[in-house]
Order: structure tokens, then C-alpha cells, then sequence
């Protein structure tokens, strides 16, 4: 019995450590340099590999995360998160990644849950977190509805049923990519993301993540006239 | 009538500037002189503005003129955010290269450094 249990444990730490192999994990990121570090060694020290995109930092952002182990991309000029992110999956695809895992900057996501979605990639092509099925701590009330409003709003637009519009904790297969390619530099990438899904009728799965908001996060993150910006950009900029 | 001149110099002028001197597909010249002689027409014969104004179910010409005006402006405008939407994807595009171009060199680089740093130890 005992046995059969640490054979069990055994095979698990081998598939993940599998998992970790074929893995690569973007972090774009913009004027990030107080905080990128840790965010890279925490990834890092659980055995991803880390790929931090720096989308033309006016601050030590690159220098910051290098310093902490992590492969840096430098755009020369800023373009936005959306453009970032497509920088870092294609840079991954050509290395051979097969799973692409990204992720915030800020430190409000968990490294413990990249595990769970990657390893959902088993059986979906794409992996979301979802904040509503996990856990949010520090998020105020106005943040909560807000959070509740956009993921309406977006499915209303998407025409998913999902229960969080737009977390940045999101996993997908390789071979899915090409057909996810964002072309929406800013914050648009998110919704755009959702359709590009929805139209290549790829297997969607949502993983419950818990997400944590700090002073800092809550500061860098996006305010609702900020909401309005995306809007405008998701329907005439396609 | 020396805004009739001013008004032909500058159309004249739109025509050198943009289209004679630069160098653009036959369609676009031919669309653009086209616009610009009824703009010349428009103001040698303003009077006859009228009479293609009553036509169309507008009252006076320079009603007309500015209607066709509105629409060309907002025509433009779009023309352009367009092209500027295209431009930036393809700015993105280069940047995107350079930006993993670099990552690979540096890497080739690194690689180069450790092996030479290798060979001396041997």
C-alpha cells in the first residue's frame, strides 16, 4: 500500500519535473524593477524557466530580472503588454517550448499555480485561471465588482461562459499558438485572446489560481477609464 | 475675384505637391486631378454650384460643398488611421525581430565566451 503511494508521488514528481522541461514561462514587463526580481527568483526556484519580455523600461527592469536568472528580451521602444507577450511566446516557440505559461509581473500571481496549469494542458489546449474558482486576497470591493462587471462584459462580447474576463495567469499549448497570435499591442490582447480562442475552436479549461493584490499591484494594474481605452481598442483596432 | 486665384493656386498646388512630384499609381492621379478640376470648376463657375446643389435635393452649392467636404474629411481620416493601425503592427513586427535577434546573439555570445573560457583551462 505505502508502495504503491510513493510510486504514485514518485511518477507525479517525474511528470512535473517533465512538465518544467518543455515549459516556458513569460513575464512581460514594463518599469517593473522593484519588484521583477523576486517575482523570477520565485519562479525560478520552483524549476520554470523564465522568459521576462521588458517592454522598453525607462527603469533597471531588464538589468533587474537578469540579475535574478531569468532570459531577458528588450523592446527597444514600448509597444504594450499584448505585444510583449507575443514577443516572449514566439521567442519560446522558436527555443521548442511546448507549453507556454504567462504570467504577471507585479507578483500577484502564485508560482504554486503554474503547476496545476500546466498540467491541465493534458487534456484542453488552453489553460485559464480563474479568480472567481480560486482565491483573491487584498482586493477591495470596488475591485470585486469591477472584476465581476468585465467578465459579463466579456463574455458578452466573447461569447464564452467563463467565470474571470481576463486573468493574466493563462497556459496553452504549442501547437495552438499560431493560432492565438495577438495582434493587439496594449491591453486589448486580452479579449482578442478570448476570440482568437473561440475561433479556433481550441479546448478551454479553467483552473482555479489565487490571486493576491498588493499596494504596488494595485497601483500598476488598470483602472476602469483605463476599461474604456481597451474597449475602443478592441473594436476599432482589428 | 482674388479669391478665385488664391483658391486655383492652392488646389494647383495640392496637385504638384502630392501627386505630380510624388511618385503614385495612375488610378490615384487620375482620381485626384479629377477632384481637384471640379474643385477649379467649383470656383470659376460658383453659380453653377447651385444648379447641381437643386439637383441633388440641396438647397444652396456651398451646402453641397460642404457636405462633400465633411465626407471627404472623415474619408481621409479614416484612410489614414488605417494605414497608421498598419504601420504599427508592422513597427511591431520589426521591433519583435530585433528584440529576439538580440536575445540570440547575446546567447551565441555567452556560449562563445564560456567555451573559449573552457579551452584555457585545458
Amino acid at each position: 500500500m505505502l508502495a504503491s503511494i510513493a510510486r504514485g508521488t514518485v511518477r507525479e514528481i517525474e511528470s512535473m519535473d517533465r512538465l518544467r522541461q518543455i515549459s516556458y514561462v513569460i513575464i512581460p514587463a514594463y518599469n517593473e524593477a522593484a519588484v521583477i526580481g523576486a517575482v523570477v527568483g520565485a519562479v525560478l526556484a520552483d524549476g520554470w524557466r523564465v522568459v521576462v519580455v521588458d517592454d522598453g523600461s525607462r527603469d533597471d527592469t531588464a538589468r533587474a530580472a537578469r540579475r535574478g536568472g531569468a532570459t531577458v528580451l528588450r523592446h527597444i521602444v514600448n509597444l504594450g503588454q499584448g505585444a510583449a507577450l507575443q514577443t516572449g511566446i514566439d521567442f519560446a516557440l522558436r527555443r521548442g517550448a511546448e507549453r507556454i505559461v504567462t504570467f504577471d509581473a507585479d507578483g500577484q500571481h502564485s508560482v504554486e499555480d503554474i503547476g496545476a496549469m500546466v498540467a491541465a494542458l493534458d487534456d484542453a489546449d488552453v489553460a485559464l485561471g480563474s479568480r472567481s474558482l480560486g482565491r483573491v486576497v487584498g482586493a477591495t470591493w470596488q475591485r470585486r465588482v469591477f472584476l465581476r462587471f468585465a467578465t459579463v462584459v466579456s463574455n458578452g462580447m466573447s461569447g464564452m461562459t467563463l467565470t474571470d474576463a481576463h486573468c493574466g495567469l493563462r497556459a496553452f499549448r504549442a501547437d495552438v499558438a499560431p493560432r492565438l497570435r495577438m495582434t493587439q499591442d496594449r491591453m486589448a490582447h486580452a479579449s482578442e485572446l478570448l476570440a482568437l480562442i473561440r475561433r479556433s475552436k481550441s479546448r478551454v479549461i479553467e483552473v482555479p489560481v489565487t490571486v493576491r493584490y498588493t499596494d504596488y499591484s494595485r497601483q500598476k494594474g488598470q483602472s476602469g477609464f483605463q476599461a474604456i481605452r481597451i474597449l475602443f481598442d478592441q473594436v476599432f483596432r482589428r | 475675384m482674388i479669391i478665385r486665384v488664391v483658391l486655383l493656386c492652392a488646389l494647383a498646388a495640392i496637385g504638384y505637391l502630392g501627386f505630380v512630384r510624388r511618385n503614385r499609381l495612375p488610378f490615384h492621379i487620375v482620381l485626384v486631378f479629377a477632384i481637384l478640376a471640379v474643385a477649379g470648376l467649383a470656383v470659376l463657375f460658383p453659380e453653377r454650384t447651385d444648379v447641381v446643389a437643386n439637383w441633388m435635393g440641396v438647397g444652396v452649392g456651398a451646402d453641397l460643398i460642404g457636405y462633400l467636404v465633411q465626407v471627404c474629411l472623415l474619408f481621409v481620416a479614416l484612410h489614414y488611421y488605417t494605414k497608421f493601425v498598419d504601420l504599427q503592427r508592422e513597427i511591431t513586427q520589426v521591433v519583435r525581430e530585433v528584440t529576439i535577434l538580440r536575445a540570440e546573439m547575446e546567447a551565441l555570445r555567452e556560449a562563445q565566451a564560456a567555451g573559449a573560457r573552457s579551452d584555457e583551462l585545458r
